[in-house]
C-alpha cells in the first residue's frame, strides 16, 4: 500500500495543475473546479489501487476522468457548456482598445470565456495541446481519432477561437 | 480593432498556464486521497475559512438540529418546573420552584409586601409537609426559608408607614398556622420573633384607633401587657381571638 500511496502521489503531483487547469477552463467558478478535480483523483486512486485495474496510461486516465466529470457537472446542472454571450459580461465591448489589451497581454479571463464558447470537440484538444503541450499522436490516442483529424481541428479551433476573441 | 495573429494567440494560451489551484487545497487534497479517506465528501472540496466555519456552524447548528434540541430544552425545561412544586426547602428541584413562584408573582403584579407573605404561606406549607412526612433531613432547610423570609417581611412591614390591615391579618393567621406546626417552634427565633412584633404592633395600634367595647379593651389591655413583656406569640393568639 505505501508503494501505491507513493506512485500515486507521484502522478498527483505531476497531474494536479494540469487536470485543474482543464477542468477550471470548463467550469465557472474556482470551487466547481476544485469539487470537480477532487473527484478526479479520488475516482483515479480507487482505480489505481484496485488490482484489477488495468489502466496503462494514468495522464489519459485522469484526462478522462475529467471530461466525463465535466459532462456529468453540467448535465447536473441542467445546463449546456457552452457559455453564451449574456454569460459573459467581463468581455469588454467590441473594438475598445482594452479589448485588445486584454486579448494581446493574454487576459486570462477572457480568454477563458473564449474557449467555453467554443465548440466543445476543439475545446480539449486546444488546451492539451497548446496549454499543456501534449503531442498530437498523444491527443489522437485520447480522443481515438487520427493524427490528421486532430490537426485539422486544432486549426479550426484556433481559428473559431480567434473570431470568438475578436467578436466579443 | 487590431487583428489577432496566431502566433499572438497561441501566446495568449501559453499564458493560461498560469492558472493554477491553490496551493493549500491542491496539499490537503493529495493528503486526504493517499490517506484513503472513504468518504468522497470528505474530500470533494475544501472550504475557505469562511465557509468553513459556516459548513462548521450548520451542521452543528442546522436548523432542524436546533429544532429538536430546542423542543428537548423545552421539554426539559417544562418537566422541570412542573415537578419542581413538589419540592420542598433541601431539594435539588427546590431552587425551580423559588423561581416559578417569583416569576409568577412578578406576572400578577403582587407588591412586594403581599409578594412576600404568599411566600411565607408557601414556606409554612413546606414545613407543615417536612413535619408531616417526617423529612428530618429537610427540616433545617425549611425553617432557614421561614427565617429568610420572615426577615425579608419584616423589613417591608417597617418600611412602610401604614400597612393595610387586611394583609396585617394574613400574616397573623399565618403565624397562627406556623405556630400550630408540630415539633418546630419557631416563637422565639429571633426573625420569626421580630415578625411577630410587627404584626402585634400594627394590629394593637389598629385597635387603639377603634372604638371598643368593654370585653375588646380588656383584650387589648393584656396584648399590651403581653407585648410590653415580649410575648408576641402570646399577644397574638390573643389577639386573633379576640
Amino acid at each position: 500500500m505505501d508503494r501505491l500511496n507513493e506512485q500515486f502521489g507521484q502522478i498527483y503531483d505531476q497531474y494536479i495543475d494540469k487536470i485543474y487547469r482543464f477542468v477550471y477552463l470548463k467550469v465557472s467558478s474556482q470551487e466547481t473546479a476544485e469539487d470537480i478535480t477532487s473527484k478526479v483523483f479520488l475516482r483515479g486512486w480507487e482505480a489505481f489501487k484496485d488490482p484489477k485495474s488495468k489502466v496503462k496510461n494514468q495522464g489519459a486516465f485522469l484526462y478522462q476522468i475529467a471530461r466525463n466529470a465535466v459532462v456529468d457537472h453540467y448535465r447536473e446542472k441542467g445546463r449546456t457548456k457552452t457559455v453564451s454571450v449574456d454569460d459573459s459580461p467581463e468581455i469588454a465591448d467590441p473594438g475598445t482598445n482594452s479589448q485588445d489589451m486584454a486579448i494581446l497581454s493574454a487576459d486570462i479571463s477572457v480568454i477563458k470565456k473564449g474557449i467555453q464558447r467554443l465548440g466543445k470537440e476543439y475545446q480539449d484538444i486546444i488546451i492539451w495541446h497548446y496549454l499543456e503541450d501534449m503531442p498530437i499522436e498523444n491527443i489522437a490516442k485520447l480522443v481515438g481519432r487520427p493524427a490528421g483529424t486532430i490537426r485539422v481541428m486544432l486549426h479550426r479551433g484556433l481559428n473559431d477561437l480567434r473570431d470568438i476573441l475578436q467578436e466579443a | 480593432m487590431a487583428k489577432i495573429t496566431q502566433e499572438q494567440l497561441i501566446e495568449s494560451l501559453k499564458q493560461l498556464k498560469d492558472i493554477k489551484p491553490r496551493q493549500e487545497w491542491a496539499s490537503l487534497l493529495r493528503s486526504q486521497i493517499l490517506a484513503d479517506k472513504k468518504v468522497e465528501e470528505a474530500i470533494v472540496r475544501q472550504p475557505t475559512k469562511l465557509a468553513g466555519i459556516m459548513n462548521t456552524f450548520s451542521s452543528v447548528f442546522s436548523p432542524r438540529k436546533l429544532a429538536y434540541s430546542f423542543a428537548a430544552f423545552l421539554f426539559l425545561v417544562v418537566g422541570l418546573f412542573s415537578f419542581s412544586r413538589y419540592a420542598v426547602p433541601g431539594d435539588v428541584l427546590f431552587p425551580a420552584k423559588k423561581a416559578v413562584e417569583q416569576s409568577q408573582a412578578t406576572l400578577t403584579g403582587q407588591t412586594a409586601i403581599n409578594q412576600d407573605v404568599e411566600t411565607l404561606n408557601s414556606r409554612i406549607n413546606d414545613l407543615i409537609q417536612v413535619a408531616s412526612e417526617g423529612k428530618t433531613n429537610n427540616l433545617p432547610s425549611a425553617i432557614d426559608e421561614i427565617k429568610t423570609n420572615a426577615s425579608a417581611l419584616t423589613k417591608n412591614l417597617k418600611s412602610n408607614a401604614t400597612n393595610d390591615p387586611q394583609t396585617i391579618r394574613s400574616i397573623a393567621s399565618s403565624l397562627k398556622i406556623l405556630a400550630d406546626v408540630p415539633g418546630t417552634d419557631l416563637s422565639e427565633n429571633q426573625d420569626v420573633k421580630d415578625l411577630y412584633q410587627t404584626v402585634v404592633e400594627s394590629q394593637i395600634a389598629d385597635l387603639q384607633k377603634e372604638t371598643l367595647t368593654d370585653d375588646q379593651k380588656n383584650t387589648l389591655a393584656q396584648a399590651e401587657d403581653l407585648y410590653s413583656q415580649g410575648k408576641y406569640a402570646d399577644a397574638l393568639v390573643l389577639l386573633m381571638g379576640k
